[in-house]
């Protein structure tokens, strides 16, 4: 039933805006490059880092009091084709020695009482953000988002924003969500601070980072009515990009599960014009490229995200495709070419070969292997995560509190 | 802590997964072989214990990687591909037993049997020749001293300098050693002669020890002990000794053959022929080696009844009437005659002449080794030869244990063996066993005190099969009750499987060398004084040499390598000399 009702409904609509832009997409956005030999020795090597997180927000439930754990991992690998010991992480010390203990750990709790959850969230969030000035952090956001419009504080006067800029200067009051502080949400959100604040550090380290990766999409939820991030993550994110293009690092995001429309379509086009083996990508425009944004994608409200530039990837014929966002801002100026496409294809071939380069480990083949290692070491097993309750357990008898159940509730009743 | 942790070896890995039979080790990639101990060492509740772990089975193991066969696939497919850091993730995953724990009382190390488990991801150590041996031996040492030394501790392919012995005193308990051709027995028996020699030497050498002697009646089938599989034999370390050394240790001989003449020149002058009078033959030396119906025993019986000692000579002249006269079938008559024909044909039991056995006798109570060359002997030959001498000192040592004083002994004596043999050793006999005195009155010594004898048995299965040891086989009781006369069997089979019951049960160390198949492997296990279930794989890669013993009184089984008699001889030769001469060679250097 549901499939069919799929069928007919979505599918059938998605066809037909496919097959608009399926000439454009075959001759215009995908290609594939030249990857690098596996023998290549690189004139200048280069690092990778990588970020992922991991947690659960359910540590330890005492009634209405939930503690989330986080798990925050960074991967530094240099290229080392000089070496011949490609892609080696730089050795733990020195990695913890610019950006603290790996993997990082935070903490967080809240409670029911109102408002406990708002003020708890922007607590933990400003402790773990290693920028503490909350005006500095947002400015970055509307310095990209209104380029020559907004520059500093005073430049608000007399926009829409001014009547906002006494809740640009608290944290507690960039989270302009409240409603929604659903304890995944408020996980989500810390689990996201906690890894670009590890990207912070590492944008701030001595270790000259060329590539900095990060897990899932740069996608930043607005506020509807008040046009600014309705979280501050959304804030720190561009933060990040700012710092990032100031270093000359190149910041991206890589999720497996993403949500375009018809990807699997697109690598059936791949295939049939590349052929089977074929390493390749596919740009997804936006509505303020030239020639717009694809039909497929009309109507999906975070697609392309704002601020970013999103393409599809496949360097695996084993895998499914996957999505990769930049900067938009810095895609602007290092990869597009106005009025030059063939120009802006041959930096987008420059810019795979890279990373195809660096997704050939034979354990994720066709995956950033630093990326993979991160997700590695912050992973939290159930294991992992049993041990950490009981590790709780003891620290509460041990400093004489009363004894509570810390399982799941549902394992009272053996569900 | 007290323990130098530094000194049980180089630091290996960490305990992950297991109980206190079976562990697994996560450990650094190197070159990790079946068979090697590892120590493990545990703090548990401030109890110090060093935990010894024997590897089994290993595997490779790749952190972060679920599914290795995948990767090896994608390496191969794709031909770019590479792992990164890789190094530092290779492990290897390694199971095995665990065989116990040490720990230290007072200042005696004891050793445990396991029952119970390391910490948490304790440290494992892997022991590194010349530094680990010294904690080792001494961790180790109840189960490791002892006066007959076998073979040197083996971890995997190395062997540290930890010496494994056998205490004289379980000797009477009997030692099996099993294995296959090739298997290494042969080396195995000589490095056991020289260690009850030295065993010897060391007594002589240093009386106030008070310790005890160790007799050995050793046969050799294939007549290699004496001369030696490669450079050297036992007659080298003869040799090697001074005169009176010699007349102490190894007496006027020690190589007992068949046919003198043709023995070596060298080996002759320490060499006596095998001859054993019919009289000294009893019925059960038969029923021992061979089954005989009950028509066949109850005629035997019934001659040895009325003719004692002359019961072979008498059957073998007697006519078909005679025996219808004694109501005994012709058919029996022929049947036992065929059975005893060999004696007629055999130059070693003859009917006149001077016996070798009261020899034996003298040998076996004042502590000496005999070799005895049965290359050219039958098999049902060799077979009785080794009972009536097992039954004959095994019935000296009752009659003893069974007297107070050397005249019951000498009752006892008269009633339980031949008496041509019996009046011929009696006078000896008097001296052996005596307290203080040769009168009637004297009171006798506990047969615990004599020097220990063992008695080889070889191709053992022949003998001491389920079928013979149902009848009235003299090794029967010897199992049974070999210890209280301080005489023990050395067992010697290629085979497990098919010795019997009552000599497995009663056997309490076992020298386990590499098995010729899965049945005996099987077998082997089955029997061992002590738990080997697991050790399987370990059988089955064993080389030449190596063996496993387990004994009854210990908890370890102890892989052991048994050295080549060549080296151990090349090592030691400088201990035969006399204690003089040895000390005026130090003072020369």
């Amino acid at each position: 039933m549901v499939f069919t009702d799929i069928n007919n409904q979505q599918d059938r609509r998605d066809e037909q805006e496919f097959t608009k832009d399926e000439t454009r997409i075959k001759e215009r956005l995908l290609d594939t490059f030249t990857p690098y030999n596996p023998d290549v020795i690189l004139e200048n090597d280069f690092r990778v880092a990588a970020i992922d997180g991991s947690g659960t927000d359910s540590l330890m439930t005492l009634d209405d009091i939930r503690i989330h754990l986080l798990s925050t991992s960074t991967v530094v690998v240099d290229t080392n084709t000089q070496s011949e010991n490609l892609f080696a992480p730089i050795d733990r010390e020195s990695l913890e020695s610019e950006i603290g203990e790996q993997p990082h750990i935070d903490i967080h709790w809240h409670s029911g009482v109102r408002g406990d959850a708002r003020k708890k969230l922007a607590e933990t969030l400003a402790n773990i953000y290693p920028l503490k000035d909350v005006a500095t952090l947002t400015l970055p956001f509307f310095r990209d988002y209104r380029p020559g419009e907004i520059s500093a504080f005073s430049d608000f006067a007399g926009t829409e924003y001014e009547k906002h800029v006494p809740r640009l200067r608290e944290m507690e009051f960039l989270i302009s969500r409240e409603q929604l502080l659903t304890n995944p949400t408020v996980h989500e959100e810390i689990r996201k601070v906690s890894e670009y604040a590890a990207a912070r550090r590492l944008l701030m380290s001595d270790l000259q980072l060329k590539y900095l990766l990060l897990d899932g999409a740069l996608s930043v939820f607005m506020h509807f009515v008040r046009h600014y991030p309705s979280m501050p993550s959304g804030f720190m994110l561009r933060d990040l990009c700012v710092l990032a293009r100031q270093k000359n690092v190149v910041v991206c995001a890589v999720s497996k599960n993403h949500t375009i429309p018809f990807a699997h379509r697109i690598a059936g086009m791949a295939r049939d014009v590349f052929g089977d083996n074929a390493k390749w990508f596919c740009h997804l425009p936006s509505s303020e490229d030239p020639d717009g944004g694809l039909h497929i994608y009309e109507d999906r409200t975070y697609i392309p995200p704002m601020l970013a530039v999103p393409y599809l990837y496949s360097f695996s014929r084993d895998n499914r495709p996957s999505r990769i966002d930049f900067d938009r801002i810095w895609w602007l100026e290092n990869i597009f070419v106005p009025g030059d496409p063939g120009a802006t294809r041959d930096n987008e071939k420059a810019l795979f070969a890279e990373l195809e380069f660096m997704s050939r480990d034979a354990r994720w083949y066709g995956y950033p292997v630093p990326l993979a290692l991160a997700h590695e070491s912050c992973k939290l097993s159930y294991e992992d995560l049993r041990l950490a309750k009981e590790v709780c357990m003891d620290v509460r008898s041990e400093m004489g509190l009363e004894r509570r159940k810390a399982q799941d509730l549902r394992a009272d009743y053996d569900m | 802590m007290t323990l130098d942790k530094d000194k049980l070896g180089e630091l290996y890995g960490k305990v992950g997964v297991g109980n206190q039979t079976t562990l697994g080790i996560m450990g650094s990639n190197r070159d990790i072989s079946v068979g090697e101990i590892f120590l493990i060492y545990s703090c548990r509740d401030n109890h110090e214990r060093v935990f010894f772990f024997r590897v089994l089975g290993l595997e490779n193991y790749l952190r972060q990687v679920d599914d290795i066969a995948r990767v090896a696939g994608t390496l191969m497919v794709e031909g770019d591909s590479y792992l990164s850091g890789i190094e530092r993730n290779m492990l290897l995953s390694v199971g095995g037993r665990m065989l116990g724990y040490a720990e230290k009382k007072g200042d005696e190390w004891v050793f445990n049997s396991p029952r119970r488990l390391p910490d948490h991801l304790a440290s494992v150590y892997r022991p590194v020749p010349g530094t680990s041996d010294e904690n080792v031996r001494t961790m180790l040492e109840c189960q490791t001293e002892g006066e007959v030394y076998v073979g040197d501790l083996q971890v995997g392919e190395k062997t540290l300098d930890v010496p494994i012995r056998i205490p004289s005193k379980f000797l009477p308990m009997h030692v099996g050693i099993f294995g296959a051709t090739g298997s290494g027995k042969s080396n195995l028996m000589m490095v056991l002669i020289k260690s009850a020699i030295d065993n010897n030497l060391d007594a002589f050498r240093n009386p106030e020890k008070n310790s005890q002697r160790v007799s050995a009646f050793c046969i050799d089938p294939h007549d290699e002990f004496a001369k030696g599989v490669d450079k050297y034999g036992i007659q080298h370390v003869v040799e090697n000794m001074s005169a009176s050394t010699r007349s102490e240790v190894i007496g006027e001989f020690y190589y007992l053959t068949t046919h003198k003449r043709a023995t070596r020149r060298d080996i002759r002058k320490y060499t006596r022929e095998i001859r054993i009078l019919w009289s000294e033959i009893q019925p059960r030396d038969l029923y021992s080696i061979r089954d005989f119906t009950a028509e066949m025993t109850s005629f035997i019986d019934s001659q040895y009844n009325v003719k004692h000692e002359d019961w072979i000579s008498t059957i073998l002249n007697m006519d078909e009437e005679a025996a219808d006269a004694a109501n005994v079938q012709k058919g029996t008559l022929r049947a036992v005659k065929r059975r005893l024909g060999f004696l007629r044909r055999s130059p070693i039991y003859i009917e006149k002449g001077t016996s070798i056995l009261s020899d034996i006798f003298s040998a076996m109570e004042t502590g000496r080794i005999l070799v005895v060359n049965t290359s050219l002997m039958s098999d049902r030959e060799q077979f009785l030869l080794t009972t009536i001498v097992t039954r004959t000192l095994a019935d000296m040592r009752r009659a003893l244990k069974s007297s107070g004083n050397l005249g019951d002994f000498e009752k006892q004596g008269q009633m339980r063996l031949p008496a041509p043999f019996f009046n011929s050793v009696k006078t000896l006999a008097r001296a052996f066993y005596g307290l203080g005195g040769v009168e009637d009155d004297s009171p006798v010594q506990d047969p615990r005190d004599l020097p220990v004898i063992q008695v080889t048995v070889e191709e053992a299965p022949s003998i001491l099969n389920p079928e013979l040891m149902k009848g009235q086989s003299v090794f029967k009781d010897i199992s049974r009750q070999g210890r209280k006369f301080n005489i023990g069997l050395l067992v010697v089979s290629q085979q497990v499987s098919v010795l019997d019951n009552v000599i497995l049960s009663q056997m309490n160390t076992e020298i386990n060398l590499r098995l010729g198949n899965e049945r005996e492997i099987r077998a082997c296990i089955e029997n061992a004084s002590v738990n080997i279930s697991g050790f399987e794989n370990e059988f089955r890669v064993m080389s030449r040499g190596e063996a496993i013993v387990t004994q009854s009184h210990r908890e370890l089984p102890l892989p052991i390598r048994i050295p080549l008699f060549d080296d151990i001889y090349e090592k030691d030769k400088h201990r035969y000399k006399d204690k003089g001469s040895k000390k005026s060679e130090e003072h020369i250097l």
